[in-house]
Protein backbone atom coordinates (compact mmCIF):
# COMPACT_ATOMS: atom_id res chain seq x y z
CA UNK A 1 0.00 0.00 0.00
CA UNK A 2 2.98 2.33 0.26
CA UNK A 3 5.12 4.28 -2.14
CA UNK A 4 4.66 3.78 -5.85
CA UNK A 5 2.97 0.41 -5.51
CA UNK A 6 -0.52 1.75 -4.85
CA UNK A 7 -2.97 1.55 -7.70
CA UNK A 8 -3.76 4.70 -9.60
CA UNK A 9 -7.37 4.60 -8.42
CA UNK A 10 -6.44 4.62 -4.73
CA UNK A 11 -7.82 7.62 -2.84
CA UNK A 12 -5.59 9.53 -0.40
CA UNK A 13 -7.06 9.81 3.11
CA UNK A 14 -9.08 12.94 3.85
CA UNK A 15 -10.57 13.71 0.42
CA UNK A 16 -14.05 13.02 -0.95
CA UNK A 17 -15.72 12.93 -4.31
CA UNK A 18 -19.43 13.57 -4.90
CA UNK A 19 -21.25 12.21 -7.92
CA UNK A 20 -24.68 12.84 -9.41
CA UNK A 21 -27.50 13.10 -6.88
CA UNK A 22 -25.12 13.57 -4.01
CA UNK A 23 -23.41 16.49 -5.74
CA UNK A 24 -26.77 17.95 -6.74
CA UNK A 25 -28.07 17.82 -3.16
CA UNK A 26 -25.01 19.75 -2.02
CA UNK A 27 -25.52 22.31 -4.78
CA UNK A 28 -29.18 22.76 -3.76
CA UNK A 29 -28.15 23.30 -0.13
CA UNK A 30 -25.49 25.81 -1.17
CA UNK A 31 -27.96 27.72 -3.35
CA UNK A 32 -30.53 27.90 -0.55
CA UNK A 33 -28.00 29.21 1.95
CA UNK A 34 -26.62 31.73 -0.52
CA UNK A 35 -30.13 32.97 -1.29
CA UNK A 36 -30.52 33.80 2.41
CA UNK A 37 -27.13 35.56 2.55
CA UNK A 38 -28.04 37.60 -0.54
CA UNK A 39 -31.48 38.30 0.92
CA UNK A 40 -29.84 40.05 3.89
CA UNK A 41 -27.72 42.09 1.48
CA UNK A 42 -24.39 40.35 2.03
CA UNK A 43 -22.00 40.50 -0.92
CA UNK A 44 -20.19 37.47 -2.20
CA UNK A 45 -16.44 37.35 -2.00
CA UNK A 46 -14.36 34.72 -3.76
CA UNK A 47 -11.00 34.87 -2.03
CA UNK A 48 -7.86 33.09 -3.23
CA UNK A 49 -7.22 29.45 -2.39
CA UNK A 50 -3.82 30.28 -0.92
CA UNK A 51 -2.15 33.29 0.60
CA UNK A 52 0.95 34.16 2.64
CA UNK A 53 1.12 31.79 5.60
CA UNK A 54 1.32 34.58 8.17
CA UNK A 55 -2.25 35.63 7.31
CA UNK A 56 -3.40 32.41 8.98
CA UNK A 57 -0.78 32.29 11.75
CA UNK A 58 -1.65 32.60 15.40
CA UNK A 59 -5.01 30.83 15.51
CA UNK A 60 -6.01 27.35 16.64
CA UNK A 61 -5.74 26.27 13.04
CA UNK A 62 -2.05 27.10 12.59
CA UNK A 63 -0.91 23.51 13.31
CA UNK A 64 -3.47 22.20 10.81
CA UNK A 65 -2.48 24.50 7.97
CA UNK A 66 -0.94 23.10 4.78
CA UNK A 67 1.93 25.41 3.99
CA UNK A 68 4.42 25.40 1.16
CA UNK A 69 7.27 27.48 -0.19
CA UNK A 70 6.57 29.61 -3.26
CA UNK A 71 9.03 29.98 -6.15
CA UNK A 72 10.26 33.25 -4.67
CA UNK A 73 10.97 31.61 -1.31
CA UNK A 74 7.96 33.04 0.51
CA UNK A 75 5.96 30.80 2.82
CA UNK A 76 2.44 30.26 1.51
CA UNK A 77 -0.52 28.36 2.92
CA UNK A 78 -3.76 26.84 1.62
CA UNK A 79 -6.64 28.59 3.36
CA UNK A 80 -7.63 26.67 6.54
CA UNK A 81 -10.54 29.09 7.11
CA UNK A 82 -12.11 32.11 5.46
CA UNK A 83 -12.35 34.58 8.30
CA UNK A 84 -8.73 35.70 8.50
CA UNK A 85 -8.60 35.94 4.72
CA UNK A 86 -11.71 38.14 4.66
CA UNK A 87 -10.34 40.29 7.48
CA UNK A 88 -7.18 40.82 5.46
CA UNK A 89 -9.16 41.78 2.34
CA UNK A 90 -11.44 44.12 4.31
CA UNK A 91 -8.38 45.88 5.75
CA UNK A 92 -6.47 45.94 2.47
CA UNK A 93 -8.28 45.85 -0.86
CA UNK A 94 -11.53 47.15 0.68
CA UNK A 95 -9.87 49.68 3.01
CA UNK A 96 -11.69 52.56 1.33
CA UNK A 97 -15.09 51.01 1.78
CA UNK A 98 -17.03 52.40 4.75
CA UNK A 99 -18.17 50.09 7.55
CA UNK A 100 -20.25 48.08 8.03
CA UNK A 101 -19.09 45.66 5.37
CA UNK A 102 -21.22 42.55 4.87
CA UNK A 103 -19.49 39.70 3.06
CA UNK A 104 -20.29 36.04 2.44
CA UNK A 105 -18.32 33.12 1.04
CA UNK A 106 -18.92 29.55 -0.01
CA UNK A 107 -16.06 27.21 -0.72
CA UNK A 108 -13.50 24.71 0.47
CA UNK A 109 -10.95 25.08 3.21
CA UNK A 110 -8.08 22.66 3.69
CA UNK A 111 -6.81 21.38 7.00
CA UNK A 112 -4.24 18.79 7.81
CA UNK A 113 -5.85 15.92 9.75
CA UNK A 114 -3.74 12.99 10.92
CA UNK A 115 -4.50 10.02 8.62
CA UNK A 116 -5.60 7.72 11.45
CA UNK A 117 -8.27 10.21 12.56
CA UNK A 118 -10.32 9.42 9.46
CA UNK A 119 -11.52 13.02 9.21
CA UNK A 120 -11.85 15.02 6.05
CA UNK A 121 -9.04 17.40 5.14
CA UNK A 122 -11.19 19.27 2.68
CA UNK A 123 -14.21 20.98 4.21
CA UNK A 124 -16.83 23.03 2.40
CA UNK A 125 -17.95 26.08 4.36
CA UNK A 126 -20.69 28.61 3.75
CA UNK A 127 -20.48 31.65 5.95
CA UNK A 128 -20.60 35.38 6.38
CA UNK A 129 -18.81 38.19 8.19
CA UNK A 130 -20.35 41.41 9.41
CA UNK A 131 -17.45 43.84 9.77
CA UNK A 132 -17.43 47.17 11.54
CA UNK A 133 -21.08 47.38 12.55
CA UNK A 134 -22.76 48.37 15.80
CA UNK A 135 -22.12 45.40 18.01
CA UNK A 136 -25.44 44.30 19.49
CA UNK A 137 -27.41 44.96 16.32
CA UNK A 138 -24.83 43.03 14.28
CA UNK A 139 -24.90 40.09 16.74
CA UNK A 140 -28.68 39.92 16.49
CA UNK A 141 -28.62 40.24 12.70
CA UNK A 142 -26.11 37.42 12.25
CA UNK A 143 -28.13 35.14 14.52
CA UNK A 144 -31.31 35.97 12.59
CA UNK A 145 -29.57 35.13 9.30
CA UNK A 146 -28.33 31.84 10.78
CA UNK A 147 -31.88 31.03 11.90
CA UNK A 148 -33.28 31.79 8.44
CA UNK A 149 -30.70 29.50 6.83
CA UNK A 150 -31.88 26.59 8.99
CA UNK A 151 -35.52 27.43 8.24
CA UNK A 152 -34.87 27.65 4.51
CA UNK A 153 -33.01 24.34 4.55
CA UNK A 154 -36.02 22.66 6.13
CA UNK A 155 -34.13 21.32 9.15
CA UNK A 156 -36.19 20.52 12.24
CA UNK A 157 -35.56 20.74 15.97
CA UNK A 158 -32.49 22.96 15.59
CA UNK A 159 -31.38 25.36 18.30
CA UNK A 160 -28.89 28.20 18.55
CA UNK A 161 -26.80 27.69 21.69
CA UNK A 162 -25.51 31.08 22.83
CA UNK A 163 -22.64 31.88 25.13
CA UNK A 164 -20.24 34.74 25.77
CA UNK A 165 -16.51 34.33 26.32
CA UNK A 166 -16.56 37.31 28.69
CA UNK A 167 -18.25 35.21 31.36
CA UNK A 168 -15.40 32.72 31.79
CA UNK A 169 -12.73 35.38 31.20
CA UNK A 170 -14.41 37.72 33.68
CA UNK A 171 -14.57 35.08 36.41
CA UNK A 172 -10.91 34.15 36.00
CA UNK A 173 -9.69 37.77 35.76
CA UNK A 174 -6.98 38.39 38.33
CA UNK A 175 -7.30 34.86 39.75
CA UNK A 176 -3.65 34.11 39.03
CA UNK A 177 -4.60 31.02 37.02
CA UNK A 178 -2.90 31.18 33.66
CA UNK A 179 -0.92 29.32 31.02
CA UNK A 180 -1.40 25.59 30.71
CA UNK A 181 -3.52 25.43 33.86
CA UNK A 182 -5.95 27.95 32.42
CA UNK A 183 -6.04 25.91 29.21
CA UNK A 184 -6.83 22.72 31.15
CA UNK A 185 -9.49 24.54 33.15
CA UNK A 186 -11.08 25.86 29.98
CA UNK A 187 -11.10 22.36 28.50
CA UNK A 188 -12.89 21.04 31.60
CA UNK A 189 -15.47 23.86 31.52
CA UNK A 190 -15.97 23.12 27.84
CA UNK A 191 -16.62 19.47 28.76
CA UNK A 192 -19.16 20.55 31.43
CA UNK A 193 -17.07 18.51 33.84
CA UNK A 194 -17.56 19.88 37.39
CA UNK A 195 -15.40 17.13 38.95
CA UNK A 196 -12.58 17.97 36.53
CA UNK A 197 -12.91 21.72 37.25
CA UNK A 198 -12.67 21.05 41.01
CA UNK A 199 -9.58 18.95 40.44
CA UNK A 200 -7.79 21.78 38.60
CA UNK A 201 -8.87 24.47 41.08
CA UNK A 202 -7.95 22.31 44.11
CA UNK A 203 -4.31 23.00 43.23
CA UNK A 204 -4.84 26.47 44.67
CA UNK A 205 -4.76 29.94 43.20
CA UNK A 206 -8.40 30.89 42.91
CA UNK A 207 -10.54 32.12 45.79
CA UNK A 208 -13.40 29.98 47.09
CA UNK A 209 -15.80 32.38 45.38
CA UNK A 210 -14.15 31.94 41.98
CA UNK A 211 -13.92 28.17 42.46
CA UNK A 212 -17.63 27.86 43.14
CA UNK A 213 -18.48 30.21 40.26
CA UNK A 214 -16.46 28.20 37.71
CA UNK A 215 -17.96 24.91 38.92
CA UNK A 216 -21.38 26.54 38.57
CA UNK A 217 -20.53 27.61 35.02
CA UNK A 218 -20.40 23.96 33.89
CA UNK A 219 -24.13 23.65 34.60
CA UNK A 220 -25.34 27.03 33.37
CA UNK A 221 -27.10 25.90 30.22
CA UNK A 222 -30.76 25.91 29.31
CA UNK A 223 -33.47 28.51 28.80
CA UNK A 224 -33.22 32.26 29.37
CA UNK A 225 -33.57 31.86 33.16
CA UNK A 226 -29.90 30.81 33.09
CA UNK A 227 -28.98 34.46 32.55
CA UNK A 228 -30.77 35.62 35.72
CA UNK A 229 -29.10 32.81 37.64
CA UNK A 230 -25.69 33.81 36.29
CA UNK A 231 -26.29 37.47 37.12
CA UNK A 232 -26.94 36.57 40.77
CA UNK A 233 -24.21 33.93 41.07
CA UNK A 234 -21.48 36.11 39.54
CA UNK A 235 -22.32 39.30 41.46
CA UNK A 236 -18.67 39.68 42.48
CA UNK A 237 -17.40 40.04 38.91
CA UNK A 238 -18.40 43.20 37.07
CA UNK A 239 -17.00 41.93 33.76
CA UNK A 240 -18.75 38.55 33.96
CA UNK A 241 -22.01 40.34 34.72
CA UNK A 242 -21.37 42.77 31.88
CA UNK A 243 -21.04 39.82 29.50
CA UNK A 244 -24.27 38.31 30.81
CA UNK A 245 -26.04 41.67 30.31
CA UNK A 246 -24.75 41.88 26.72
CA UNK A 247 -26.04 38.40 26.04
CA UNK A 248 -29.38 39.29 27.59
CA UNK A 249 -29.77 42.20 25.19
CA UNK A 250 -29.20 39.96 22.17
CA UNK A 251 -31.52 37.26 23.54
CA UNK A 252 -34.26 39.85 24.11
CA UNK A 253 -33.94 41.07 20.52
CA UNK A 254 -34.24 37.55 19.15
CA UNK A 255 -37.18 36.75 21.41
CA UNK A 256 -38.82 39.88 20.07
CA UNK A 257 -38.20 38.54 16.57
CA UNK A 258 -40.09 35.32 17.25
CA UNK A 259 -37.07 33.10 17.80
CA UNK A 260 -37.64 32.35 21.51
CA UNK A 261 -38.14 28.62 20.89
CA UNK A 262 -34.87 28.34 19.01
CA UNK A 263 -32.60 29.82 21.66
CA UNK A 264 -30.75 27.98 24.38
CA UNK A 265 -28.09 29.49 26.62
CA UNK A 266 -24.76 27.79 27.16
CA UNK A 267 -22.49 29.88 29.36
CA UNK A 268 -19.96 27.04 29.52
CA UNK A 269 -19.26 27.37 25.79
CA UNK A 270 -15.66 28.59 25.87
CA UNK A 271 -14.16 27.14 22.71
CA UNK A 272 -11.96 29.31 20.52
CA UNK A 273 -11.29 31.72 23.33
CA UNK A 274 -8.09 33.06 21.80
CA UNK A 275 -10.07 34.32 18.89
CA UNK A 276 -13.56 35.22 20.04
CA UNK A 277 -14.12 38.31 22.17
CA UNK A 278 -17.86 38.33 22.87
CA UNK A 279 -20.93 36.38 21.78
CA UNK A 280 -20.27 32.80 20.67
CA UNK A 281 -22.87 30.40 19.33
CA UNK A 282 -23.31 26.96 17.86
CA UNK A 283 -26.12 25.41 15.87
CA UNK A 284 -27.25 21.99 17.07
CA UNK A 285 -30.00 19.75 15.76
CA UNK A 286 -31.26 16.31 16.72
CA UNK A 287 -29.91 13.63 14.38
CA UNK A 288 -26.39 15.00 14.16
CA UNK A 289 -24.09 14.50 17.13
CA UNK A 290 -22.00 17.60 16.54
CA UNK A 291 -22.76 21.21 15.67
CA UNK A 292 -23.95 22.04 12.16
CA UNK A 293 -22.15 25.37 12.34
CA UNK A 294 -21.44 28.27 14.59
CA UNK A 295 -19.86 31.64 14.98
CA UNK A 296 -19.22 34.57 17.21
CA UNK A 297 -17.76 37.99 17.74
CA UNK A 298 -14.04 38.58 17.11
CA UNK A 299 -13.30 42.25 17.74
CA UNK A 300 -9.51 41.90 17.89
CA UNK A 301 -8.76 40.19 14.57
CA UNK A 302 -9.07 43.17 12.20
CA UNK A 303 -6.49 45.15 14.18
CA UNK A 304 -3.90 42.52 13.18
CA UNK A 305 -4.35 43.69 9.60
CA UNK A 306 -4.26 47.39 10.46
CA UNK A 307 -7.95 48.27 10.34
CA UNK A 308 -9.26 47.84 13.89
CA UNK A 309 -13.00 47.33 13.92
CA UNK A 310 -15.51 45.03 15.59
CA UNK A 311 -16.67 41.97 13.68
CA UNK A 312 -19.02 39.04 13.97
CA UNK A 313 -19.54 36.06 11.70
CA UNK A 314 -20.90 32.59 11.33
CA UNK A 315 -20.43 29.52 9.22
CA UNK A 316 -22.30 26.34 8.26
CA UNK A 317 -20.46 23.18 7.23
CA UNK A 318 -21.91 21.85 3.99
CA UNK A 319 -21.03 18.23 4.82
CA UNK A 320 -22.78 18.52 8.15
CA UNK A 321 -25.86 20.21 6.73
CA UNK A 322 -26.11 17.49 4.06
CA UNK A 323 -25.77 14.73 6.66
CA UNK A 324 -28.31 16.37 8.96
CA UNK A 325 -30.93 16.76 6.22
CA UNK A 326 -30.37 13.18 5.12
CA UNK A 327 -30.79 11.87 8.68
CA UNK A 328 -33.85 14.02 9.28
CA UNK A 329 -35.35 12.87 5.98
CA UNK A 330 -35.73 16.47 4.79
CA UNK A 331 -36.60 16.44 1.10
CA UNK A 332 -34.29 17.90 -1.49
CA UNK A 333 -36.02 17.97 -4.90
CA UNK A 334 -35.03 15.17 -7.25
CA UNK A 335 -33.78 15.86 -10.75
CA UNK A 336 -36.66 15.53 -13.27
CA UNK A 337 -36.61 12.50 -15.59
CA UNK A 338 -35.09 13.39 -18.99
CA UNK A 339 -36.88 13.29 -22.36
CA UNK A 340 -34.99 11.08 -24.77
CA UNK A 341 -34.64 12.84 -28.13
CA UNK A 342 -33.02 11.17 -31.15
CA UNK A 343 -33.44 9.26 -34.39
CA UNK A 344 -34.43 10.31 -37.91
CA UNK A 345 -31.19 11.95 -39.03
CA UNK A 346 -28.61 13.54 -36.79
CA UNK A 347 -29.25 17.15 -37.81
CA UNK A 348 -33.02 16.89 -37.44
CA UNK A 349 -32.66 15.11 -34.09
CA UNK A 350 -30.28 17.75 -32.81
CA UNK A 351 -32.70 20.47 -33.90
CA UNK A 352 -35.55 18.81 -31.98
CA UNK A 353 -33.30 18.50 -28.94
CA UNK A 354 -32.41 22.20 -29.14
CA UNK A 355 -36.08 23.11 -29.40
CA UNK A 356 -36.95 20.99 -26.35
CA UNK A 357 -34.05 22.59 -24.49
CA UNK A 358 -35.31 26.04 -25.40
CA UNK A 359 -38.67 24.98 -23.94
CA UNK A 360 -36.84 24.12 -20.70
CA UNK A 361 -36.95 20.32 -20.89
CA UNK A 362 -34.20 18.09 -19.50
CA UNK A 363 -33.03 16.31 -22.64
CA UNK A 364 -31.02 13.15 -23.05
CA UNK A 365 -29.73 13.15 -26.59
CA UNK A 366 -29.35 9.78 -28.30
CA UNK A 367 -30.39 7.57 -31.11
CA UNK A 368 -32.74 5.56 -28.92
CA UNK A 369 -30.36 2.60 -28.81
CA UNK A 370 -28.15 2.56 -25.78
CA UNK A 371 -29.00 6.19 -25.17
CA UNK B 1 -37.87 9.26 19.64
CA UNK B 2 -36.44 7.77 22.83
CA UNK B 3 -33.05 8.55 24.29
CA UNK B 4 -30.28 6.08 23.54
CA UNK B 5 -27.92 5.06 26.34
CA UNK B 6 -24.49 3.51 25.60
CA UNK B 7 -23.20 1.22 28.33
CA UNK B 8 -20.05 -0.79 28.76
CA UNK B 9 -20.39 -4.57 28.76
CA UNK B 10 -17.36 -4.64 31.05
CA UNK B 11 -16.56 -3.73 34.60
CA UNK B 12 -18.93 -0.73 34.84
CA UNK B 13 -22.04 -2.75 33.94
CA UNK B 14 -23.01 -3.85 37.47
CA UNK B 15 -22.55 -0.34 38.87
CA UNK B 16 -24.57 1.18 36.02
CA UNK B 17 -27.40 -1.28 36.59
CA UNK B 18 -27.47 -0.59 40.34
CA UNK B 19 -27.55 3.16 39.79
CA UNK B 20 -30.23 3.08 37.09
CA UNK B 21 -32.43 0.88 39.29
CA UNK B 22 -31.88 3.12 42.32
CA UNK B 23 -32.85 6.13 40.18
CA UNK B 24 -36.06 4.37 39.17
CA UNK B 25 -34.95 4.16 35.53
CA UNK B 26 -35.50 1.12 33.33
CA UNK B 27 -32.60 -1.29 32.83
CA UNK B 28 -32.63 -4.44 30.71
CA UNK B 29 -32.47 -7.80 32.51
CA UNK B 30 -29.72 -10.30 31.84
CA UNK B 31 -31.63 -12.13 29.12
CA UNK B 32 -29.65 -13.19 26.08
CA UNK B 33 -26.87 -11.47 24.23
CA UNK B 34 -28.77 -8.75 22.45
CA UNK B 35 -26.62 -5.64 22.12
CA UNK B 36 -29.45 -3.22 21.36
CA UNK B 37 -32.42 -3.33 23.73
CA UNK B 38 -35.44 -0.99 23.83
CA UNK B 39 -37.15 -0.77 27.19
CA UNK B 40 -39.74 1.61 28.65
CA UNK B 41 -38.82 4.65 26.59
CA UNK B 42 -35.05 4.15 26.59
CA UNK B 43 -32.84 2.34 24.12
CA UNK B 44 -29.70 0.65 25.43
CA UNK B 45 -26.53 -0.16 23.49
CA UNK B 46 -24.06 -2.58 25.06
CA UNK B 47 -20.59 -1.97 23.66
CA UNK B 48 -16.89 -2.26 24.58
CA UNK B 49 -15.92 0.20 27.30
CA UNK B 50 -13.40 1.99 25.06
CA UNK B 51 -16.17 2.50 22.47
CA UNK B 52 -18.75 4.17 24.75
CA UNK B 53 -17.33 7.71 24.25
CA UNK B 54 -17.22 7.18 20.47
CA UNK B 55 -20.91 6.24 20.27
CA UNK B 56 -21.81 9.29 22.35
CA UNK B 57 -19.49 11.70 20.51
CA UNK B 58 -21.09 10.78 17.18
CA UNK B 59 -24.57 11.11 18.61
CA UNK B 60 -25.47 7.47 17.92
CA UNK B 61 -26.10 7.39 21.66
CA UNK B 62 -27.35 10.50 23.50
CA UNK B 63 -25.81 9.56 26.84
CA UNK B 64 -23.44 6.92 28.15
CA UNK B 65 -21.54 5.68 31.16
CA UNK B 66 -17.76 5.67 30.79
CA UNK B 67 -14.78 5.58 33.12
CA UNK B 68 -12.69 8.72 33.30
CA UNK B 69 -9.66 6.58 32.34
CA UNK B 70 -11.41 5.70 29.09
CA UNK B 71 -12.48 9.31 28.51
CA UNK B 72 -8.92 10.56 28.92
CA UNK B 73 -7.65 7.95 26.48
CA UNK B 74 -10.37 8.41 23.86
CA UNK B 75 -10.14 12.22 23.86
CA UNK B 76 -13.73 12.34 22.60
CA UNK B 77 -15.55 15.65 22.55
CA UNK B 78 -18.46 14.92 24.93
CA UNK B 79 -19.94 16.58 28.00
CA UNK B 80 -19.34 14.82 31.32
CA UNK B 81 -21.66 16.56 33.77
CA UNK B 82 -21.91 13.90 36.47
CA UNK B 83 -19.46 11.86 38.52
CA UNK B 84 -21.45 8.69 39.21
CA UNK B 85 -19.23 7.71 42.11
CA UNK B 86 -18.69 4.03 41.29
CA UNK B 87 -15.93 2.25 39.41
CA UNK B 88 -13.26 4.13 41.33
CA UNK B 89 -9.72 3.25 40.32
CA UNK B 90 -6.35 4.85 39.69
CA UNK B 91 -4.28 4.95 36.54
CA UNK B 92 -0.71 4.32 37.71
CA UNK B 93 2.83 3.75 36.52
CA UNK B 94 4.00 0.39 37.87
CA UNK B 95 7.26 -1.51 37.64
CA UNK B 96 8.79 -4.71 38.96
CA UNK B 97 9.06 -4.74 42.71
CA UNK B 98 12.57 -4.38 44.05
CA UNK B 99 14.08 -3.85 40.61
CA UNK B 100 15.67 -0.73 42.07
CA UNK B 101 16.34 0.55 38.54
CA UNK B 102 16.01 4.30 38.23
CA UNK B 103 13.37 4.81 35.56
CA UNK B 104 14.54 8.34 34.90
CA UNK B 105 17.97 7.08 33.81
CA UNK B 106 16.74 5.37 30.68
CA UNK B 107 17.15 7.62 27.64
CA UNK B 108 13.89 6.26 26.28
CA UNK B 109 11.44 4.52 28.56
CA UNK B 110 9.53 1.58 27.12
CA UNK B 111 6.04 1.52 28.59
CA UNK B 112 3.42 -1.17 27.97
CA UNK B 113 -0.19 -0.05 28.26
CA UNK B 114 -3.77 -0.16 27.03
CA UNK B 115 -3.71 3.66 27.28
CA UNK B 116 -1.13 4.84 24.71
CA UNK B 117 -2.39 8.43 24.44
CA UNK B 118 -2.52 9.12 28.17
CA UNK B 119 0.81 7.33 28.68
CA UNK B 120 2.66 9.29 26.01
CA UNK B 121 1.23 12.60 27.28
CA UNK B 122 2.12 11.78 30.91
CA UNK B 123 5.80 11.05 30.24
CA UNK B 124 6.35 13.71 27.59
CA UNK B 125 4.97 16.37 29.95
CA UNK B 126 7.65 15.36 32.44
CA UNK B 127 10.34 15.60 29.79
CA UNK B 128 10.84 11.83 29.51
CA UNK B 129 11.16 10.29 26.04
CA UNK B 130 8.91 7.31 25.78
CA UNK B 131 8.29 4.36 23.50
CA UNK B 132 4.74 3.13 24.02
CA UNK B 133 4.07 -0.58 23.53
CA UNK B 134 0.32 -0.88 22.98
CA UNK B 135 -1.27 -4.03 24.37
CA UNK B 136 -4.91 -5.11 24.53
CA UNK B 137 -4.68 -6.79 27.94
CA UNK B 138 -2.53 -8.72 30.48
CA UNK B 139 -0.29 -5.69 30.61
CA UNK B 140 1.08 -6.74 34.01
CA UNK B 141 3.31 -9.44 32.57
CA UNK B 142 5.16 -7.09 30.18
CA UNK B 143 7.97 -5.89 32.51
CA UNK B 144 8.78 -9.40 33.77
CA UNK B 145 9.15 -10.69 30.23
CA UNK B 146 11.31 -7.77 29.14
CA UNK B 147 8.74 -6.28 26.78
CA UNK B 148 8.76 -2.98 28.67
CA UNK B 149 10.52 -1.15 31.52
CA UNK B 150 7.22 -0.39 33.21
CA UNK B 151 3.49 -0.24 32.59
CA UNK B 152 0.66 2.25 32.86
CA UNK B 153 -2.58 0.56 33.89
CA UNK B 154 -5.64 0.89 36.11
CA UNK B 155 -5.57 -0.49 39.64
CA UNK B 156 -8.50 -0.85 41.99
CA UNK B 157 -7.13 -2.81 44.95
CA UNK B 158 -3.60 -3.36 43.72
CA UNK B 159 -3.94 -7.13 44.01
CA UNK B 160 -3.23 -7.85 40.35
CA UNK B 161 -0.06 -5.78 40.52
CA UNK B 162 0.94 -7.59 43.71
CA UNK B 163 0.34 -11.04 42.21
CA UNK B 164 2.49 -10.19 39.22
CA UNK B 165 5.34 -8.81 41.28
CA UNK B 166 4.72 -5.15 40.40
CA UNK B 167 4.46 -1.99 42.49
CA UNK B 168 2.87 1.36 41.67
CA UNK B 169 5.44 4.17 41.57
CA UNK B 170 3.35 7.14 40.39
CA UNK B 171 -0.25 8.10 39.80
CA UNK B 172 -1.24 9.33 36.35
CA UNK B 173 -4.91 10.03 37.07
CA UNK B 174 -7.75 8.95 39.28
CA UNK B 175 -10.89 7.63 37.71
CA UNK B 176 -14.54 6.86 38.36
CA UNK B 177 -17.61 6.32 36.22
CA UNK B 178 -18.96 9.45 34.53
CA UNK B 179 -22.25 10.14 32.86
CA UNK B 180 -21.40 11.48 29.44
CA UNK B 181 -23.75 13.36 27.13
CA UNK B 182 -23.61 14.10 23.42
CA UNK B 183 -23.22 17.85 22.80
CA UNK B 184 -26.10 18.17 20.35
CA UNK B 185 -28.45 16.03 22.47
CA UNK B 186 -27.60 18.10 25.54
CA UNK B 187 -28.90 21.26 23.84
CA UNK B 188 -31.38 20.08 21.22
CA UNK B 189 -33.03 17.40 23.41
CA UNK B 190 -32.64 19.33 26.62
CA UNK B 191 -35.90 18.24 28.30
CA UNK B 192 -35.34 14.49 28.02
CA UNK B 193 -31.62 14.68 28.78
CA UNK B 194 -32.02 16.80 31.89
CA UNK B 195 -34.78 14.47 33.16
CA UNK B 196 -32.36 11.54 32.98
CA UNK B 197 -29.51 13.63 34.35
CA UNK B 198 -31.51 14.76 37.39
CA UNK B 199 -32.75 11.23 38.18
CA UNK B 200 -29.17 9.95 38.13
CA UNK B 201 -27.85 12.95 40.06
CA UNK B 202 -30.26 12.20 42.90
CA UNK B 203 -29.33 8.52 42.93
CA UNK B 204 -25.54 9.01 42.70
CA UNK B 205 -23.70 9.08 46.03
Amino acid sequence: MSGATHGLVQVPPGVQCFVGDEARRRRVIEERVISVFEGWDYQEIIPPLYDYADVFAGGDLAPKTYSFVGRDGSLLALRPDFTSLLAKIAAGRLSGRPAPIRLYYSGEVLRYEPPQAGRQSELFQMGLEHLGGASRAADAEVLAVAAECLETLGASGWVLALGHVGVFNGLLEGSGIEGSRLATLRERVEGKDPAGVREVLAQGGASAQVREAVVRLTGLAGDVSVLGEADRAFAFSASARGAVAELYEVVEALRGAGLADRLVLDLGEVRGLDYYTGLVFRVYAPGLGFEVGGGGRYDALLARFGRPMPAVGFMLGLDRVALLLERQGAAVPEAPAPEVVGGGGLGAALLRARERRAAGARVRFGDGEGA
Amino acid sequence: MSLTVALSKGKLLAGSEALFRKAGLPFPGKEGRRLVVALDGLRFLFVKDMDVPTYVEHGVADVGVAGRDVLLESDCDVYQPLDLGFGRCRLVVARQKGSGADLSRASTLRVATKYPRVTAAHFLEQGVSVEVVKLAGSVEIAPGLGLADCIVDVVETGRTLEENGLEAVAEVASSSARLIVNRASYHARRGEVSGLLEALRKAAP
